[in-house]
């Protein structure tokens, strides 16, 4: 066993007992702060496990979506609605922990069973190592155009819903009239179009 | 055969460096939805300008962006077949058809809802924007045969589609409408991401076309997995009994016009989707998912048809009819025979029409009035005789009267559906065809047969008839366009046919799935 070949083994070795480690924490752990936190590790564990598979652009993927956008979300959704709240224990808890937890072991075996079981094409292309980004960008503006332009046009688009569902309606109409606008009452309320009858 | 895998994804990695780039693109097959595009960027800079002038100029923009991209489409239908792209897009006949029910059914719903957006309140442009984004996402969708494209262009027409949804923020409806459909909606992709990860696994390719070679070559049991992944996104997007709980809230609760572009061109695009994915990529799984999808249509078609007898909501009603619709069209998926293709894209035009007739009628009525309870339509035809008569003749086309274009397209799938000798599922077809009419007729009772004294207080102070305000003339004329349609197209129903046959005979991808069942059943 070569030095490359046994470092490579430690670093996987430390990275996995992180990833299993910390998902476990994810899953189990009281504080929900902390489970956030957790999975920030494990993110930043995966990114190191496709370094090591020499995917340095889907390593840097990893940490900038899911580390950078998704875990900071969670964690700002979990400042915005931060409220201390006594919860009724439920009943049966043991109970179902366990079912659920032979549930997900079962679905882990069967998974495992699949990727056992099924001949994959191994082994694979030998990988490019450094040149992968450069590869990456040129498929990206040969074959995998289409998709790549349409993701702009996705993205421009979720943005302009974001802001239309999050601003507050004013026209043109009421500031050119000078009414009085204070700051906490700019909400329109037009009447909705289809009115409920039903209830009184 | 493992090697095969191994052997796509070398010759694919060892083009040279820069090769790909000196290869053609061939992408003035995406013209038409160039078009839709530059029309989405105009009416969100005339949107920048202010209210007046976006609810001024946005409907132009739209109707040139989606009219000339109508233009191209039939321009295309007879240009020589190349895969644009590199593989990610295929401009063939059956995409042409269903692009075609796709941007017309936009451009039907716009012209239903310039008023509609009025008088709720909400701002007009970046609606049509949004609403041109789905389009693009759906045209996209129809024609994608790579994994990616799928992927994106079906993820372009969700989000839009969430955002549509919700977009009458005063109204708590709407956004439990949004929060639901988002919420189901990204597990479906999510559960779709993982069937697809799965076949690049197995296949080592992104392109439908060789995963279908792959597949036959070597059918695992991941495959099979696969198979019933992707499957239950597809009958998610058409809305097919078990994965239809979303429909009725959504359709309920979201804007109505929204809702006719919901259930004619998003379910449109879901059939272009299955049709690549399950023709074009599980051939080998063939029996199993005709088995799955026979289930699906046989509970779509009893649960969408019985449960839709119950509703007191005109919308509702139609959510639970469209539920029943998808699972006629589902037989001719199933048949797999050149007649059982044909009469799916003729029966998708055919309700295209008939469909958006009624939204169009189910709108005018709420304009109006402010409801859509069906006991409310009582004793209408004294006051509104145009709503009445649109509506009956749409009703019924949707039910399967003759001469209406609806009976054609019903009785074509079930001819296909018989001579594929799938008897199970005609009959069922059959029996649940006589339930709706049972509930279709209802409605059109409720509007006809009622004396004046029985009229419904909101008929009773019904507001006289006038067509001048801001978007009723383009409400009539979609109204009165697709009305029309729907009574004479039954009689003028031979080009439709032919064009029908037309687009599955051009299509390589649906000629192969023939031949091999031909092939399959001779020997």
């Amino acid at each position: 066993m070569t030095i490359a070949t046994s470092t490579e083994l430690i670093c996987f070795l430390v990275l996995s007992t992180v990833i299993v480690l910390g998902s476990l924490g994810v899953v189990l752990l009281e504080n929900i702060v902390y489970s956030a936190f957790m999975l920030g590790g494990v993110f930043m564990a995966v990114a190191g496990l496709y370094l090591l598979l020499n995917a340095s652009f889907v390593a840097a993927a990893q940490v900038l979506v899911y580390v950078g956008a998704v875990n900071v979300l969670i964690i700002f959704a979990i400042m915005l609605v931060n409220k201390r709240e006594e919860l009724k224990p439920i009943k049966g808890l043991r109970l179902r922990r366990i079912v659920s937890g032979a549930v997900c072991i079962g679905l882990l075996v069967l998974l495992v069973r699949v990727a056992i079981i099924t001949p994959w094409p191994l082994p694979g292309p030998i990988a490019i190592g450094e040149e992968a980004t450069a590869r990456i960008g040129e498929h990206l503006f040969t074959d995998y155009l289409l998709p790549f332009e349409l993701a702009s046009v996705l993205l421009l688009m979720a943005m302009i819903g974001a802001i239309v569902l999050a601003r507050r309606d004013v026209y043109d109409s009421e500031l050119l009239a000078g009414d009085d606008m204070k700051e906490g009452l700019i909400e329109q309320t037009p009447t909705p179009l289809l009115v409920d009858k039903s209830s009184p | 055969m493992p090697e095969m895998g191994a052997l796509l994804l070398v010759t694919q990695t060892s083009t040279a460096p820069g090769e790909l780039l000196n290869l053609a693109l061939n992408a003035g097959a995406v013209a038409p939805e160039g078009c839709v595009l530059i029309a989405m960027l105009g009416t969100l800079l005339v949107d920048l300008i202010g209210e007046q002038t976006a609810a001024r100029w946005a409907p132009p923009i739209c109707y040139l962006g989606l009219g000339s991209a109508l233009i191209l489409l039939a321009l295309q239908w007879d240009a020589p077949l190349e895969p644009s792209f590199l593989g990610a897009f295929l401009a063939d006949k059956l995409a042409i058809a269903f692009r075609a029910v796709v941007a017309l059914s936009t451009l039907l719903s716009l012209l239903i809802s310039w008023r509609y957006a009025k008088q709720s309140g909400s701002p007009a442009g970046e609606y049509a924007a949004i609403l041109l984004a789905a389009t693009l996402g759906a045209m996209l969708l129809c024609g994608a045969t790579d994994l990616v494209s799928v992927f994106v262009s079906l993820e372009t027409l969700s989000v839009a589609s969430y955002l549509l949804s919700g977009y009458m923020k005063t109204d708590a409806r709407s956004s439990e409408a949004a929060l639901k459909y988002l919420l189901v909606g990204s597990a479906a992709a999510a559960v779709f991401l993982y069937g697809a990860s799965l076949l690049y696994g197995i296949s080592g390719t992104t392109s439908l076309a060789s995963i279908g070679i792959s597949l036959s070559n070597s059918p695992t049991p991941l495959a099979a997995l696969a198979l019933v992944f992707i499957l239950s996104t597809v009958a998610f997007k058409i809305a097919a009994v078990p994965f239809h709980q979303w429909t009725p809230d959504v359709y309920e609760g979201s804007p109505t016009p929204v809702v006719a572009f919901l259930s004619v061109g998003s379910k449109a695009a879901g059939f272009a989707l299955a049709l690549r994915l399950l023709v074009g990529c599980f051939g080998a799984f063939d029996t199993q998912w005709k088995l799955l999808f026979t289930v699906l249509a046989i509970l779509s078609m009893t649960l969408g048809n019985v449960v839709a007898l119950a509703q007191t909501s005109m919308k509702r009603m139609l959510a639970y009819s469209s539920i029943g619709q998808a699972g006629f069209v589902m037989i001719g998926l199933v048949c797999g025979t050149e007649d059982g293709f044909a009469a799916m894209v003729l029966y998708m035009a055919a309700y295209l029409f008939m469909n958006l007739g009624a939204f169009a009628c189910v709108i005018l009525f709420s304009i109006r009035t402010g409801s859509d309870r069906i006991s409310d339509y009582a004793g209408l035809y004294q006051k509104d005789p145009l709503i009445t008569l649109g509506l009956s003749l749409c009703l019924l086309s949707l039910g399967g009267i003759p001469p209406m274009i609806g009976f054609f397209g019903k009785i074509y799938l079930f001819f296909a559906g018989w001579a594929d000798h799938q008897y199970l599922l005609v009959v069922v077809g059959l029996i649940t065809s006589v339930i709706s009419i049972y509930y279709y007729i209802s409605v059109i009772k409720m509007m006809v047969v009622k004396e004046p004294k029985e009229a419904s207080e909101v008929v009773k102070t019904y507001p006289p008839i006038q067509w001048s305000n801001v978007g009723m003339p383009s409400l009539r004329f979609a109204l009165l366009g697709c009305v029309v349609f729907t009574a004479i197209g039954g009689i003028l129903s031979n080009p439709l046919f032919q064009w029908a046959n037309n687009t599955v005979i051009g299509t390589p991808l649906l000629q192969q799935a023939i031949a091999m069942s031909n092939h399959q059943s001779l020997g």
